[in-house]
């Protein structure tokens, strides 16, 4: 796979999505990164491979004497007919169409959390999707941008975490294409636009509520509040 | 030399009985797999009492683990990652799971494991640099400071975010973030300025 991507999660993140301590609303981005970022894929074996050494080297506790059986007992009760565990993903890529090349958390959210499975106009170039997700401390949702659509000015109250999984868009600052990584945090006012070849679909993970600034702010509320479900 | 040799060998000691259980089933190969990797992981357990954490965690961890390793094993390519990198991913996975089931009421519909799947058709590095690479984090990992020792340690063994660190330690955040970078760097896992940029 050819890494195209430009903005990449930072290395102090992905050291905590190595070690398993990454807030999910970030974990999820950083895991949609990953599928299209080789080069980040690489650093993360490394840090792995940190996280197993320094567990290898950690003191070992005595497991129960029938530990052991009891693990054998469980296995043979399911392994029926030697059934092997295949990817769960083969069961799931094959059923969807919209997650066609997408990360495989995202397919996975398709097809188990969209809280409605239509998408949801939020303004006249931007629809959403949410996900259930069963947090309140978080939210995730797919967002839909047409080519050329102007979004509203709006300004972050909580972190954002966003993965371009489609098409491009861009910015004051940069054009983020497809697996690029952003972060908006609180205070940040951006006014995201999208290319004018094509649609382009976010994932995007806000860890709180973000406040529209501009008049037509109160459009985009429905995509900006947190929304426990 | 010796030691590289030596940790060279107990590397696909381990990874050969991975490929065993996968291949054929074998019985007696995960036995000594469980052997080796229970105790471990029952530490690993232990290591971490975060919220969440219960006094029956580290025999249920071990339990879970093994038994993924034995359903999984099918699936592990050892080009890709060391026996000991790939059960320690499917550990972390595990315990971040189990203490998440604990502390929240309400249900992910995401499992840690799912943030880990990667493009089946690629490998990322060769099978010769990947064992170099992990021998280089064992040998370097002995020769850190104490206090980025002891910070690795929190991350990874422990479980703790950087931000727990931070609290924990009485360091700023910023200390907490740059010390975790230097023994990276140290370790030449991480360099400061990637050079294509």
């Amino acid at each position: 796979m050819i890494n195209n991507t430009h903005h990449h999660p930072d290395e102090n993140m992905l050291i905590e999505f190595s070690a398993g301590t990454l807030e999910t609303a970030a974990s999820i981005c950083v895991s949609a990164h990953l599928h299209f970022c080789s080069r980040c894929r690489e650093k993360l074996l490394r840090l792995d491979q940190v996280g197993s050494q320094i567990m290898s080297q950690s003191s070992p506790i005595e497991v129960a004497d029938n530990a052991f059986d009891q693990v054998m007992e469980k296995i043979d009760s399911t392994d029926l007919s030697s059934t092997v565990e295949t990817s769960p993903a083969a069961d799931t890529t094959a059923k969807n169409t919209i997650g066609e090349g997408f990360p495989f958390s995202v397919k996975k959210l398709i097809n188990t959390s969209l809280i409605s499975k239509n998408w949801k106009r939020l303004s006249s170039s931007v629809d959403v999707a949410r996900f259930k997700t069963g947090q309140d401390n978080f939210e995730v949702a797919l967002h839909k941008i047409c080519a050329g659509g102007k979004t509203p000015k709006h300004d972050h109250r909580g972190t954002e975490y966003t993965v371009v999984l489609k098409g491009s868009f861009s910015d004051e600052n940069a054009v983020y294409r497809e697996g690029d990584f952003l972060i908006r945090e609180p205070g940040d006012v951006h006014q995201p636009m999208g290319a004018q070849n094509g649609e382009c679909i976010c994932l995007s993970a806000l860890s709180a509520p973000i406040v529209p600034t501009s008049p037509l702010g109160f459009l985009m509320k429905p995509w900006l509040r947190i929304n426990p479900m | 030399m010796t030691t590289l040799n030596n940790s060279e060998k107990r590397s696909d000691q381990w990874s050969q009985l991975l490929i065993s259980v996968g291949e054929t089933r074998d019985r007696k190969a995960f036995a000594q797999l469980f052997e080796h990797f229970g105790p471990l992981l029952k530490g690993f357990a232990h290591a971490s009492r975060n919220e969440g954490w219960f006094p029956g965690l580290g025999d249920d961890l071990v339990q879970e683990v093994m038994i993924k390793v034995w359903n999984k094993a099918a699936g592990y390519n050892a080009e890709k990652a060391s026996a000991t990198t790939w059960i320690y991913t499917v550990a972390r996975n595990c315990r971040i799971d189990m203490l998440r089931r604990k502390s929240n009421t309400q249900h992910l519909p995401l499992e840690n494991e799912d943030f880990w799947h990667e493009p089946d058709e690629e490998t990322p590095i060769s099978l010769l640099q990947q064992k170099r690479s992990e021998d280089r984090v064992q040998a370097s990992l002995a020769q850190l400071p104490k206090e980025q020792d002891q910070i690795l340690r929190k991350v990874y063994l422990e479980g703790k975010s950087h931000a727990e660190a931070s609290a924990e330690l009485g360091l700023p955040l910023g200390t907490v973030k740059s010390r975790v970078r230097l023994a990276l760097q140290k370790m030449q896992l991480i360099v400061s300025k990637e050079a294509q940029e």
